[in-house]
């Protein structure tokens, strides 16, 4: 078993392609071919599907809509030669390899990584999040950015990035960039922190259902003299629709109001807007200071120490989103074969969670809900007794014909999860130029969904209550929310990622919001 | 645990309302403050200014912010005067959808607008304050113009609505149930007091208004407007993208009063209208009729009547042209030559924040012996 070389090395992909934390996991096996040079040992079989797999495709997509990005120049190596580096076990006779490589070409994606290029290793031992500032224009996302950078630069947690590397949103706007995501970057004790600014709904939106950036928590920024404003609801709104649950309040400014009782009406407002929108009111860490002053290295009662101490708010009030790893398992079946004398092996990598050999697992999709144990697992053609997340094995199933399993169902561990039948997504539908449909589509349509390895044709249905359900229409570029009917039912959960296509194309992307029904097994 | 939530809560309000009101400190007591900004929605500062200037009196310190709204807000545009604003809105109005609308009179006029207003960030945008002001400015586009011109074949049926003069108009309220009541504002003061309340550059972008007065309508044509907006947020008459369409329908006089007074027939027709305004936003649509029939995919794509009419399900795949020839035929609604008796006459299309020469406005000039069907 080829093993990884060097854990740092997997993170500097990750954080060149720029995943969010949760998809932070090893693309394939690592290994490290001639000098200076990282491969992802991607299976053969995995090729393929890694085209429609969310974070790959938004990958690419990203680097497509965001070329110039800071962290799409981190791919482009100086001597990077245009061919994508794919060491599949089998790489040497695999006939799909020139073709893929071309596909990838054509986006304009180039995954050699030299070793070396980095300044700094990527620490993993603390618990990573990614963390967004939501705010109106001027009350100062920016100046706090910059502030935190600067005093978090102080105990060795960042490296200071200042106003006018941060705000390069005239000219990214001018380019197209609408996100600055994972731009800024610092740690506190005991977290890391992957900072995105967030400058408009729609933007969000849509990065967050390509993958291209992902908020955990927020920080929502208002001005002690302005207080929140008529948009500060619609702020709340999309950190709701994103699913964010936990937020911190920073009030900015407050050198400039000399009475504290306002103060005390900006904390009580802001309450009663959380709570109008769902949100814990009374607990969120309500952190009021100048970040101006923090910047400027003055008054450290309002400066320093409040960044500080919004700081310490994000590192107890905001959650981090449970580890791969910690999860319950789940492998999608990609490929099934039956050895003789030994029964059915499902190969497939595993997304999550840990297996041990002799564990009870259920088999589900397509009408099935299959009850079994793992009686062996298999990687490299080793034994194992153990797979966990990220792992390309094979597992043994007692007393299962080959027949009654398929490629598209789950191994899940028993009774995490259900297959779903119709569920509420959202999703981005891309535009002509990112090679979706150039025309528009209405309720009718039914494209294939391709969810992990399984794919079905989708209906879809407006959510009720909408106007006019039978004459409204969905362009390229729009972001929608809609309810999704699966011919088969699939395995899914709120969080599932998922492709649209249609007549060999990518027509959209979406994420499910929630689980309206499950398959009735 | 619900309940002792609720408490937790009402203990909460209570204590920070006790705090105020045993602690009237200072020239403007908080909970005064608090009020005003519930009922207005004015930032802090200006609460706390307009109770100073009243005497602590909310209803007094309510007028002293009507009346410092524009001023003040001017002051705030004039800040933003050199900032980007690429967001915002585009509103649709029709007031008069035009002939045998319902059982009224079968010659009417036809009015309409549309509207641009934009912001710098798409929350401003969703919020609901924008989306009414942009809908009364619409509405009020819509009332106040007139067609001067004096082109007998409505060529300039659609014209751009000079933005001065709109926004020197009084603002009018687009909402039916509201009482009819003189003007509180001008268009300009409205937009000042939005910009005084969100902080950001607020500006109307461009206005266009369809308005054909009954008295240049023919016998024996009728002028329908329809429009549609995509991207709707709160009303289906904004959107990101947004379309108003003219539809001219032509034949015997007799004829065609009968069948638009008939309300199948009218009601067919508008749904065929609606969809030809969600096929123009729909569809990269630049144009009514193609350069020419034998163009390339791309360019018979960019015209209305070469598309396939697929915003209309009953069309089943025939391209509009096709679709409302052949419809004209089933009620026996035919004119002589090689035109249609139910045609798009005049098209505009705009994006939010693109660029003005993007801005799609297409008019079908009708020359003799034009070919507006693909020769079979």
């Amino acid at each position: 078993m080829s093993s990884c070389r060097s854990g740092e090395d997997i993170a500097a992909v990750h954080q060149a392609l720029s995943l969010k934390a949760s998809d932070r996991r090893p693309v394939g096996r690592c290994r490290s071919e001639g000098p200076g040079r990282l491969c992802l040992d991607v299976p053969l079989r995995v090729q393929s599907k890694l085209l429609v797999h969310p974070p790959y495709l938004s990958t690419m997509l990203r680097t497509q809509l965001v070329s110039t990005r800071a962290a799409a120049r981190r791919l482009y190596s100086s001597r990077a030669t245009q061919s994508l580096f794919v060491c599949a076990r089998t790489a040497a006779r695999s006939p799909a390899y020139p073709t893929h490589s071309s596909l990838l070409q054509k986006h304009g994606v180039s995954l050699v990584i030299r070793r070396g290029y980095a300044d700094a290793k990527f620490d993993r031992s603390k618990p990573f999040l990614n963390i967004g500032t939501i705010g109106h224009v001027d009350h100062g996302k920016t100046t706090l950015t910059a502030a935190i950078t600067k005093v978090l630069a102080e105990s060795g947690g960042a490296k200071f990035t200042d106003y006018a590397e941060i705000d390069k949103a005239p000219e990214e706007k001018a380019r197209g960039i609408t996100i600055n995501s994972a731009h800024v970057e610092y740690e506190s004790k005991n977290r890391h922190y992957g900072h995105i600014d967030c400058p408009g709904h729609a933007d969000y939106i849509k990065n967050m259902i390509t993958g291209a950036a992902s908020m955990d928590g927020a920080i929502i920024v208002v001005s002690a003299t302005d207080g929140q404003m008529p948009q500060t609801r619609e702020h709340l709104l999309l950190a709701r629709q994103v699913g964010i649950k936990k937020l911190v309040v920073f009030i900015n400014k407050v050198d400039m109001i000399q009475d504290p009782e306002i103060l005390d009406l900006v904390d009580m407002e802001i309450r009663d807007l959380l709570n109008t929108y769902n949100f814990d009111g009374e607990n969120t860490p309500i952190i009021m200071g100048s970040a101006l002053a923090a910047l400027e290295g003055r008054e450290d009662a309002i400066g320093k120490n409040k960044i500080l101490e919004l700081i310490d708010a994000c590192d107890h009030w905001l959650e981090v989103p449970p580890r791969d790893l910690d999860k319950p398992f789940l492998m999608p079946i990609e490929e099934t074969y039956s050895i003789s004398g030994r029964g059915t092996v499902a190969c497939g990598r595993a997304e999550r969670g840990i297996i041990n050999k002799g564990d009870e697992v259920e088999i589900l999709g397509f009408g099935e809900r299959i009850k079994t144990t793992v009686t062996g697992i298999e990687m490299f053609r080793k034994e194992l007794d153990r797979g966990e997340a990220g792992d390309n094995m094979g597992v043994l199933l007692r007393g299962i014909k080959r027949e009654l399993i398929q490629r598209g169902q789950v191994i899940t561990a028993p009774g995490t999860m259900k297959s779903a039948k119709k569920f509420m997504a959202q999703i981005y539908i891309l535009t002509k130029d990112e090679g979706g449909r150039y025309t528009p589509f209405m309720v009718n349509y039914k494209p294939q969904l391709f969810l992990r390895t399984a794919d079905t044709t989708v209906g879809f249905e407006w959510p009720e209550g909408t106007p006019d359900p039978e004459h409204k229409m969905v362009m390229p570029g729009d972001n929608i929310e809609v309810v999704c009917s699966l011919y088969n039912d699939l395995a899914a959960d709120v969080g599932t990622r998922f492709t649209l296509r249609e007549g060999g194309k990518t027509v959209g992307t979406g994420i499910v919001t929630k689980v309206l029904e499950h398959a009735r097994i | 645990m619900f309940k002792f939530c609720l408490q937790q809560k009402a203990a909460f309000r209570s204590a920070s309302l006790r705090r105020y009101s045993t602690q009237p400190t200072g020239k403007t007591p908080i909970k005064l403050v608090a009020e005003l900004r519930k009922l207005t929605e004015v930032s802090l500062a200006k609460a706390r200014e307009a109770l100073a200037a009243s005497n602590n009196d909310v209803r007094a310190a309510l007028q002293w912010l009507e009346k410092d709204a524009s001023v003040s807000g001017a002051k705030k545009a004039a800040k933003l005067q050199g900032r980007d604003a690429r967001e915002g809105l585009i509103g649709t109005s029709v007031l008069s959808r035009g002939t045998g609308v319902g059982e009224g009179p079968v010659r009417g006029g036809v009015r309409g607008a549309m509207v641009e207003l934009n912001c710098e960030t798409d929350f401003v945008a969703r919020n609901e304050l924008f989306g009414k002001l942009l809908a009364d400015i619409s509405h009020t586009a819509a009332f106040i113009s007139e067609n001067t011109s004096k082109h007998s074949d409505l060529s300039d049926a659609f014209e751009p609505l000079s933005i001065e003069l709109l926004q020197d108009a009084p603002l009018l309220s687009s909402d039916a149930s509201e009482p009819l009541r003189p003007a509180k504002q001008t268009v300009a003061e409205a937009l000042q007091e939005l910009v005084g309340k969100v902080g950001e550059k607020i500006y109307l972008r461009r206005a266009l208004t369809a308005v054909i007065p009954s008295e240049r309508i023919l016998a024996g044509t009728a002028y329908h407007l329809s429009s549609y907006s995509h991207g709707a947020i709160r009303l289906a008459s904004q959107g990101r993208i947004s379309a108003l369409l003219l539809t001219s329908s032509t034949g015997p006089s007799q004829k065609l009063n009968q069948l638009l007074s008939s309300p199948d027939f009218s009601k067919e027709l508008f749904a065929i209208e609606d969809a030809l305004a969600r096929q123009v936003v729909g569809f990269p649509t630049l144009s009514i009729k193609p350069s020419s029939w034998c163009g390339s995919d791309d360019q018979l794509a960019a015209a209305l009547l070469a598309q396939p009419f697929m915003m209309y399900s009953p069309s089943n795949g025939a391209s509009v042209a096709e679709f409302l020839q052949q419809w004209a035929k089933t009620h026996k609604l035919t004119i002589a030559g090689p035109s249609l008796a139910v045609i798009p006459t005049a098209v505009a299309k705009w994006t939010v924040g693109e660029s003005d020469n993007a801005a799609v406005v297409s008019v079908l000039s009708k020359e003799p012996g034009e070919q507006l069907l693909p020769s079979v």
